[in-house]
Order: structure tokens, then C-alpha cells, then sequence
């Protein structure tokens, strides 16, 4: 099995190099049978890294420890779904996973394609294999996830016991596919580039990539938070920790263009804007792997340091310079006709929202390399912690907040003050109100009080929309509202899934806000018996209860919850001892509630004094993050549904009509 | 004002802000991410100051009291990598190893804390050498190989 996937890996190499040869050849003596080999070299590229995967999965399935790789991330008691998982687990094989994301959107774009966009493809092609022959030659030459161990070891020394949670099993494959999709778009921006086709058909054509890429972007930060509020039992979900930021950058830059390209698509405007913000994109989401897998900036998730470093930098400074060259060449080519005309306009509020999302990646992205330029200039390494961003992005966050509630309800081009006035009447109204409301309630902190207001603000901006669309379907249509909503929805799903997950933000912003602010903690060592509290809860310890298995060894706290004298949960926090790297672990005990988590960690039990050690936490309102978060998704899902319309507006804009036949799932049009 | 130079001034100014608020934040954020060693060879000049150190746990010198959380270790630098034994010839900034005692009130023990894993502290070098530690944070490498593997 390891020498199977070893020979496909270098296949996979030899198919990509041919394919970039054919597309070359192709394009140049205008030959349909040479690109046509191309492509299905690429298919065959796909099938190679696939074989490959599926030899390295036998491997840990059937616990093959003379792979150095199982027996590095796995062991014969690891459960089989983190078996699965371990395919992501390491070095090697998170960029064979890579690898074969990678080959597997090729092979999608290809088949969506096989009839559209035939002088762009060949070029987006070549940009693609170029991608995936950089990431087959790491695994061909440098980190080979096939390489074999001399003496076979009876057992393997097991994933890392933190990365053995249902959380990190889902979060690693989400965040890769989000990074990975966001080269489709990008190839597709280099391809329109070369061949100067610089309308908005290569946006159209890779708009469902582009929302698909920020879709698992958005799920691998939230799935990344989650595992860190569940698993590292410091009652927080976000560290700005480098590997962290590495997620995050992309992700804003992609929202960034997912909005600026509406401006492209409506006005024309912003073109050079819109390919730098692609191609930043996607340089961001190389950068984040450089970031986990070099060690050049280090990070509380120390990945094995490797010497893949180097490499990495090498491509990704060839990608940079290249792009821009390219980019700059072609600026004559992106003259724009159209112009801002107005401040009080939507295109106004999208350019702003855009300056502040880049504006918000741009200081991630300063103070996560801070601590390597201080070196570099002063020669002392300096870092930022997490001060630094809260000081950063908090006035900013509100900023898009404010521009968030603006953006749905201008106007395109120009607006009178008076018509904005009693536009966003309602809107300001709930603003001023929650604000109110909240003073009321005693909140005196400025921050919170201005962030609470925006959010009411932006919030009635949706409500405004939705309230308008519906009503104007009860009086056309004559319909229920209920059938009037799902039916507005139904039927202009790119622009109320947008706002869904509008509605989405919001809430993830009350959920970030009040857990910034108002989370409490105790920290309390009691013996069986003993109680303490927290805000309004009294807790109980009663004693431990301990569970051995092959795999670990699980010691359960258990502990009564009571609110004004009544039991209203019992919680049991634990300790696991996993068996094959020795080294313990935390299983957080979490009540959550739409008003407060209440989360339970056993930090420590010392067996002389009987003593347990407990940290609790109670952090108002932060399930509205994950509530909010999981809108997002959902909104996504809408906007991304197919559309009959937007196929036509495809077809129009491709000037062609095949675009209306069949399509595949999930990319596309 | 034609329109185009006005956007330039607005957003201009978007970006000034920005640019604003990172400076600002990074002077009254930011702070010493050093060695062991390095803060052996300046200790004068850092004493009192908010520091990052990074080094790692020597054995037999970690104190743990559950009762008033109180954590006590001396902290060492790690061997160079290169020169795993420290027998070959040292470069004159080495040449004195650094220890210093930390102690973190009123934090829990992290897990994967132990003697000889890496760690870094984040706190203050009080004047008796003695870091008082906010935090204490335990590297989570994402593999276990046995030292003698390759």
C-alpha cells in the first residue's frame, strides 16, 4: 500500500507538469485536442492524489506503523473517527489533504467549463496545476507522507489528545476546503488577466467559488473557536493567536470581495480592486499555511518545525511578485468608466466597508508578524498580544457594524439627506432605543453601550428590508405573510440570504461584545461536600468518579448547580489521562443558555488534601456567537441555492446559452 | 471638490485612522518576547517590565499548592538544538545560562504542564529576579515522536 501511494504521488507530479505543457501548446497552435489532453490530465491528477489518500487512510485504518506517519498520529486504541481525522492530523498528510482538495475543485472547475470560457480556462488551468505541482512536489521531495520506518514500533505514539475532540475532527477539512476553493476564483482572475478578458465574466463565472470558499472559511473559524472554548478550558474562544489570525485574514478579505464585486457587477467600477483583493486572498491563505507549518512566528499551536519553511516562502514570494506584475501590466485594460458620485450612496458604503475589512486583515496581519519585523529592524523581538487587537479592530468592528445597517437600504449612485433621513428612520429609532435601554440598565462602559446601538441599528436595517419585501408581496401577490416571506426569500435568494447572514453578524457581535466585557470568573479548590458561587449560582461539589478505558483514563468532577435554592443542573467537568502520550487533558462542562454559559473546568485534583481544583466561568450572551454563527452558515446555504435567474444573467454575461444546462454541485455559476 | 478626489480624501483618511489606531496600539501593547538567556544577559534593564519568556521547565524544582493555586518552577533555557549536550564551543552570549524562579498566583495548572516541556510565561521581573507570571502557557505540539526517531 505505501509504495502504491508513493507511485501515484509522483504520477500525480508527471500528469500536472503534462498538463501544463499541453495547455502551453494548446493555446498556441490553437490546438482543442492538446487542451483537451490537458484537461484530462488533470482528471487524471485527481484520480492519482486520490488513490494516494486512500493508501495513506488504509494505512491508519489497518494501524500500518511502518508507516512513519501512522505511527506518528495514530495508535491501535485511537477511535476510528480520529483515525479518519488523522489524515489531517500531521504535517504530511494535511497537505496531501490539501493536494487532493485541490485536484478535486480542478477536476469540478473543468467539467463546469468543459463548454464555457474557453480562452480563460487554459490559462486558469495552467495556474492551478502551477498550485498543485508546487504542493505535489513537497510531498514527492521534501515531506513525504509514505516514507517507511526501519524498525517497526508494536503501537504508534497517537494524535495529540487536544486534537481528539468531534470540534478539531471538523475544523482542520473546513478550513482547508475554504482555502483551497479560494484558488479557483483566483485562477480564473490570473486566466482573465493573461487573456485580457476583464469583464465580469470570470467573477460570474467563479461567484459560487468564491461564496463557497468564504462558507468553510467562515465554518473552520467558528468550528476553531468552538474546539478552543470546549477543549483549551480557558473559558475564551479566540486568543489572536498566530494560527488563528491565519484563518482570519482570508476570510475577511474575502468577504471584502464578495461585496465589491456587486459594485463590479452593477457599476463596472472598482475592476483592479476586485482582481487585488482575489489575489490577496488567496495569497493570505498560502501565507496561513506558511504561518502553521514554518515556525518563522511562534504560536501557543507549535506545529512540528519543518523545512518546509523556506519553500513556502520561495512560492509564495513568486505568487506575490508575479500577480502584481501581472496586475500592473494589465492596469490600462481596467480604466473603469463609471465613477463614485456620491458619499451618500451604496457603492460609497461598500468601498468603506471594504477599507475597514482590508483595514481590519492589515493589522492582524501587522501584529502577527510584529514580533519577526521588530527582530528583523530593532533587533529585539517585540510582540503584540491580544490588547493589541481588541485596541485594533474593537473601533473598527464598529465601523462595519455602522456601514453593515447603511449598505442594504441606500441607494445606488446618490441620495438627498432628506430621503436618508426617513429611510433609515425606523432603523435609527432601534438604534437610540437599545442604547437607551441598555443605559437604563445601568451599562456605562462607552464601548459597549455605542456597540449594542450599532447592532440595534444594523439589526433594523434588516428587519426594514425584510418588512418592505413582504409587504410588497401581500399586496401584488395577495399572499399570507409567512408565504410572503419564504417566497421573498425563494425568489431573490442572493440578496435575503445576504441578509440572513447580516442578521447572523449581528448576533455574533452581541455574543463577542458581551463576552469581552461582562464574562465573570471564580477559581475555588473545595473538598467533597463544599459549595462556592457565581453570580447568581451556588455550586455544589459532591465528589469524583473515575472511568478507565483501553484509551484513557476519564476522572468525572460531579457537581449541583442551584439558582435561588432550586437544583436546575447537575455538571460533571473532567480530567482525561490518555494513555499513550502520557499527558492529561480537559473535558469542559458547559450549560449553555441564551442568557449566560456557565462553564465548568476541572483544573486540577490533588489526591493528598482531597482537594479539587475548579475554574468557572459565566459569560453572558455568548451563545448568541455560535447562534449567529450558525445563521451565517444558513444564509450561505440560501445565497448559494440554485437560481434560475442568475444562470440566465450568467448566460448573458458569457454570451452563450449552455450555462442554463446542467449544474453540478458545489461551485459554479 | 470633483468626485473623484473627494473618495481619495475619504478614504485617505479611513486609512489614516487605521494607521492611527495600530501605532497607538502598538506602543502601549506591545512587549518583550525574549529568551531565557536574553533576559539573563539584560536582567538589569528589563526588571519591572511585562515580558514574554520563553523557555522551559527544569526538573525537580516545580512547586503546586491546590489549595491557594500557587505555582512555583525555575525556568531554564532549552538546549540548542544544534548542540543538544552544550559541550561544544559556546557563543559568549550563552555563556552564562540563565534560570529564573517564576510564580503564578491564582491560575490553575495548565495540563500539559511538566517538567522539560517548553513553556512561555507571560508576567513581570520583579527586582529579586523572580518573574511574577500572568499567565503560563504550555507549547501544544501537534506530534509526539520519541527524541531518537529518524
Amino acid at each position: 500500500m505505501p509504495l502504491i501511494g508513493q507511485l501515484a504521488l509522483a504520477l500525480a507530479l508527471v500528469v500536472a507538469v503534462y498538463s501544463i505543457g499541453a495547455n502551453f501548446l494548446g493555446i498556441r497552435r490553437n490546438s482543442p485536442d492538446l487542451l483537451l489532453s490537458a484537461r484530462h490530465a488533470l482528471w487524471a491528477m485527481c484520480a492519482m492524489v486520490t488513490v494516494a489518500v486512500a493508501a495513506l487512510w488504509t494505512g491508519l485504518l489497518t494501524s500500518d506503523f511502518s508507516l512513519e506517519y501512522v505511527a506518528s498520529y495514530s495508535s491501535v486504541t485511537l477511535p476510528i473517527q480520529y483515525k479518519i481525522a488523522a489524515l489531517w492530523g500531521g504535517q504530511q498528510g494535511s497537505l496531501l489533504f490539501w493536494t487532493w482538495l485541490l485536484s478535486i475543485f480542478t477536476s469540478i472547475a473543468i467539467f463546469q467549463n468543459r463548454r464555457r470560457n474557453p480562452e480563460i480556462m487554459p490559462w486558469a488551468l495552467i495556474v492551478l496545476a502551477g498550485v498543485a505541482i508546487f504542493f505535489l512536489g513537497m510531498l514527492n521531495f521534501v515531506t513525504r507522507p509514505f516514507d517507511l520506518l526501519a524498525a517497526v514500533p508494536p503501537d504508534g505514539s497517537d494524535l495529540n489528545p487536544l486534537l481528539q475532540n468531534y470540534w478539531m475532527a471538523i475544523h482542520p477539512p473546513s478550513l482547508y476546503t475554504g482555502y483551497v476553493s479560494a484558488a479557483v476564483p483566483f485562477a480564473f482572475a490570473c486566466g482573465a488577466l493573461i487573456t485580457r478578458k476583464l469583464d465580469d465574466g470570470w467573477i460570474r463565472t467563479t461567484r459560487r467559488w468564491a461564496i463557497f470558499s468564504w462558507f468553510f472559511l467562515t465554518l473552520g473559524n467558528l468550528f476553531g473557536a468552538r474546539w478552543a472554548y470546549e477543549v483549551l478550558g480557558w473559558g475564551g474562544y479566540w486568543a489572536w493567536d498566530p494560527v488563528e489570525n491565519a484563518a482570519f485574514m482570508p476570510w475577511l478579505v474575502m468577504t471584502a470581495y464578495l461585496h465589491s464585486v456587486m459594485i463590479q457587477e452593477r457599476k463596472d467600477m472598482l475592476k483592479v480592486w476586485n482582481l487585488a483583493l482575489i489575489g490577496l486572498a488567496f495569497m493570505l491563505t498560502l501565507f496561513g499555511t506558511f504561518l502553521t507549518r514554518s515556525g518563522v512566528i511562534s504560536s501557543v499551536h507549535s506545529f512540528t518545525q519543518s523545512g518546509l519553511g523556506p519553500y513556502f516562502l520561495t512560492f509564495l514570494i513568486l505568487v506575490v511578485v508575479g500577480y502584481t506584475a501581472l496586475l500592473i501590466s494589465r492596469v490600462n485594460d481596467l480604466k473603469s468608466p463609471a465613477e463614485f458620485e456620491s458619499y451618500l450612496s451604496r457603492e460609497a458604503a461598500f468601498l468603506f466597508n471594504n477599507l475597514m475589512l482590508v483595514g481590519i486583515a492589515f493589522a492582524v496581519f501587522w501584529g502577527t508578524v510584529f514580533p519577526v519585523i521588530s527582530e528583523a529592524v530593532r533587533g529585539v523581538k517585540i510582540t503584540v498580544g491580544p490588547p493589541f487587537f481588541d485596541k485594533v479592530n474593537g473601533p473598527l468592528a464598529l465601523g462595519l457594524i455602522f456601514l453593515m445597517g447603511v449598505g442594504p437600504l441606500i441607494a445606488w449612485r446618490r441620495t438627498s439627506p432628506q430621503t436618508l433621513l426617513r429611510t433609515f428612520l425606523a432603523p435609527i429609532t432601534m438604534g437610540v432605543g437599545a442604547g437607551i435601554a441598555v443605559f437604563a440598565m445601568g451599562l456605562r462602559q462607552w464601548y459597549v453601550l455605542t456597540a449594542l446601538s450599532l447592532a440595534a441599528f444594523a439589526l433594523g436595517t434588516v428587519l426594514v428590508e425584510f418588512r418592505r419585501g413582504v409587504s410588497a408581496r401581500r399586496h401584488l401577490v395577495h399572499e399570507t405573510p409567512a408565504r410572503a416571506l419564504v417566497n421573498l426569500v425563494a425568489k431573490n435568494n442572493r440578496r435575503y440570504g445576504g441578509y440572513v447572514i447580516h442578521l447572523g453578524v449581528v448576533f455574533a457581535f452581541i455574543g463577542i461584545v458581551s463576552s469581552s466585557f461582562f464574562r465573570t470568573e471564580v477559581k475555588r479548590s473545595v473538598r467533597a461536600g463544599q459549595s462556592f458561587s457565581i453570580g447568581a449560582y451556588d455550586i455544589t461539589y459532591l465528589g469524583l468518579k473515575g472511568v478507565e478505558t483501553a484509551h484513557l483514563e476519564d476522572l468525572s468532577a460531579r457537581l449541583v448547580v442551584y439558582s435561588g435554592g432550586r437544583q436546575i443542573a447537575t455538571m460533571a467537568p473532567a480530567k482525561l489521562f490518555y494513555k499513550r502520550p502520557q499527558q492529561p487533558a480537559t473535558r469542559v462542562a458547559i450549560r449553555s443558555t441564551p442568557l449566560a454559559d456557565l462553564y465548568i473546568v476541572l483544573a486540577g485534583v490533588d489526591d493528598q488534601s482531597g482537594l479539587a481544583t475548579f475554574e468557572v466561568f459565566l459569560t453572558p450572551l455568548v451563545f448568541w456567537l455560535w447562534a449567529g454563527g450558525l445563521m451565517m452558515a444558513i444564509g450561505t446555504v440560501i445565497v448559494m441555492w440554485p437560481n434560475v435567474r442568475e444562470r440566465a444573467a450568467l448566460a448573458v454575461a458569457l454570451g452563450r446559452d449552455e450555462a442554463l444546462g446542467a449544474e453540478p454541485v458545489p461551485g459554479g455559476d | 471638490m470633483p468626485s473623484k478626489l473627494r473618495f481619495v480624501v475619504g478614504a485617505g483618511l479611513i486609512v489614516l485612522a487605521i494607521g492611527y489606531l495600530i501605532t497607538t496600539a502598538v506602543r502601549n501593547t506591545s512587549e518583550y518576547y525574549l529568551t531565557v538567556n536574553e533576559v539573563g544577559a539584560r536582567e538589569a534593564q528589563l526588571s519591572g517590565q511585562m515580558l514574554r519568556v520563553a523557555g522551559r521547565v527544569k526538573a525537580g524544582t516545580i512547586s503546586w499548592d491546590p489549595a491557594t493555586l500557587t505555582l512555583g518552577f525555575a525556568m531554564v533555557s532549552p538546549p540548542d538544538p544544534a548542540n543538544p549536550d552544550g559541550s561544544a564551543v559556546k557563543t559568549v552570549a550563552a555563556a552564562e545560562p540563565a534560570e529564573f524562579r517564576v510564580v503564578a498566583r491564582g491560575e490553575p495548572k495548565p495540563d500539559m504542564f511538566a517538567a522539560g516541556r517548553d513553556v512561555i510565561v507571560e508576567g513581570r521581573l520583579a527586582a529579586d529576579g523572580t518573574i511574577e507570571a500572568r499567565q503560563v502557557l504550555t507549547s501544544c505540539p501537534s506530534k509526539y515522536v520519541p527524541k531518537q526517531a529518524k
